[in-house]
């Protein structure tokens, strides 16, 4: 099945959009691509992961990293979480941390 | 069922899952706690390639193995790198798990993904070889 990635960046928001499954294996992309939107210091970052279909820790290290570079000013959205991906979402925490919806609406 | 050996390195994470998710339908585990087991085989197996075999060759291999008794399916990971007990790694607590994301430490977090997904996790050395067992009931409850 593999992992793809899709990014729009901007100021205000930037959009991610995973797709498949984010291993140890695929995260370095996640990765250089919160890196790369970092730059423009986004106001919200926003997380499609209705086609996620699976998660290990190495894509929730990531989360951690986007909030790290980012800031604690940006907000971090999760939108279409579903399923065993959600359950490890909630199971490690991440619900006190970031908004999760089933479609996006900013807070 | 027959074993596999696979190259120590991350992208032989996807065909390891895919075992533990064969193995998990051959036994009749419903996909919720397939995932859990596939999860829990994809943490520690990702502990061993990046830091077990961390200073391996090109050579270092990774074998996993499954077994279906009448209540249970055994899969188990083997290894040469130095020995490691992921029990004894400590674990995140609730404290830890409720922090905002910019107070988390990384550490810690796959491996109790993978204790809490799995119905017994067992760990033993034989000789030079590292033993990480993964048990599921075949039957819920």
């Amino acid at each position: 099945m593999g992992f793809s990635i899709s990014v729009e960046g901007g100021q205000g928001e930037a959009t991610i959009k995973l797709v498949g499954e984010l291993d140890a294996a695929a995260a370095p992309q996640f990765k250089e691509a919160i890196e790369k939107l970092a730059v423009d210091k986004p106001q919200r970052l926003i997380l499609h992961m209705d086609q996620l279909e699976f998660m290990a820790s190495a894509g929730l290290r990531v989360l951690i990293f986007a909030r790290q570079k980012m800031g604690a000013d940006v907000s971090l959205y999760v939108i279409g979480s579903r399923g065993p991906v959600l359950n490890t979402l909630k199971m490690s925490g991440f619900h006190h941390s970031v908004y999760l919806q089933d479609t996006y609406a900013p807070e | 069922m027959d074993k596999l050996t696979l190259p120590a390195v991350l992208a032989s994470l996807a065909e390891l899952r895919r075992y533990a998710r064969e193995a998990a339908a051959a036994a009749g585990i419903e996909e919720e706690r397939s995932y859990q087991l596939q999860l829990a085989v994809d943490e520690i197996a990702t502990n061993i390639i990046s830091y077990g075999y961390k200073d391996a060759g090109p050579m270092a291999q990774i074998v996993i193995g499954g077994e279906i008794t009448a209540d249970v399916l055994i899969i188990t990971l083997e290894d040469h790198a130095p020995a490691f007990d992921p029990r004894t790694r400590q674990m995140p607590d609730d404290d830890e798990l409720s922090k905002p994301l910019e107070e988390r430490t990384i550490g810690g977090l796959g491996i109790y993904l993978a204790m809490e997904g799995v119905d017994r996790f067992d760990y033993r050395r034989e000789g030079e070889r590292n033993l990480n067992i993964f048990e599921m009931r075949r039957r819920n409850g």
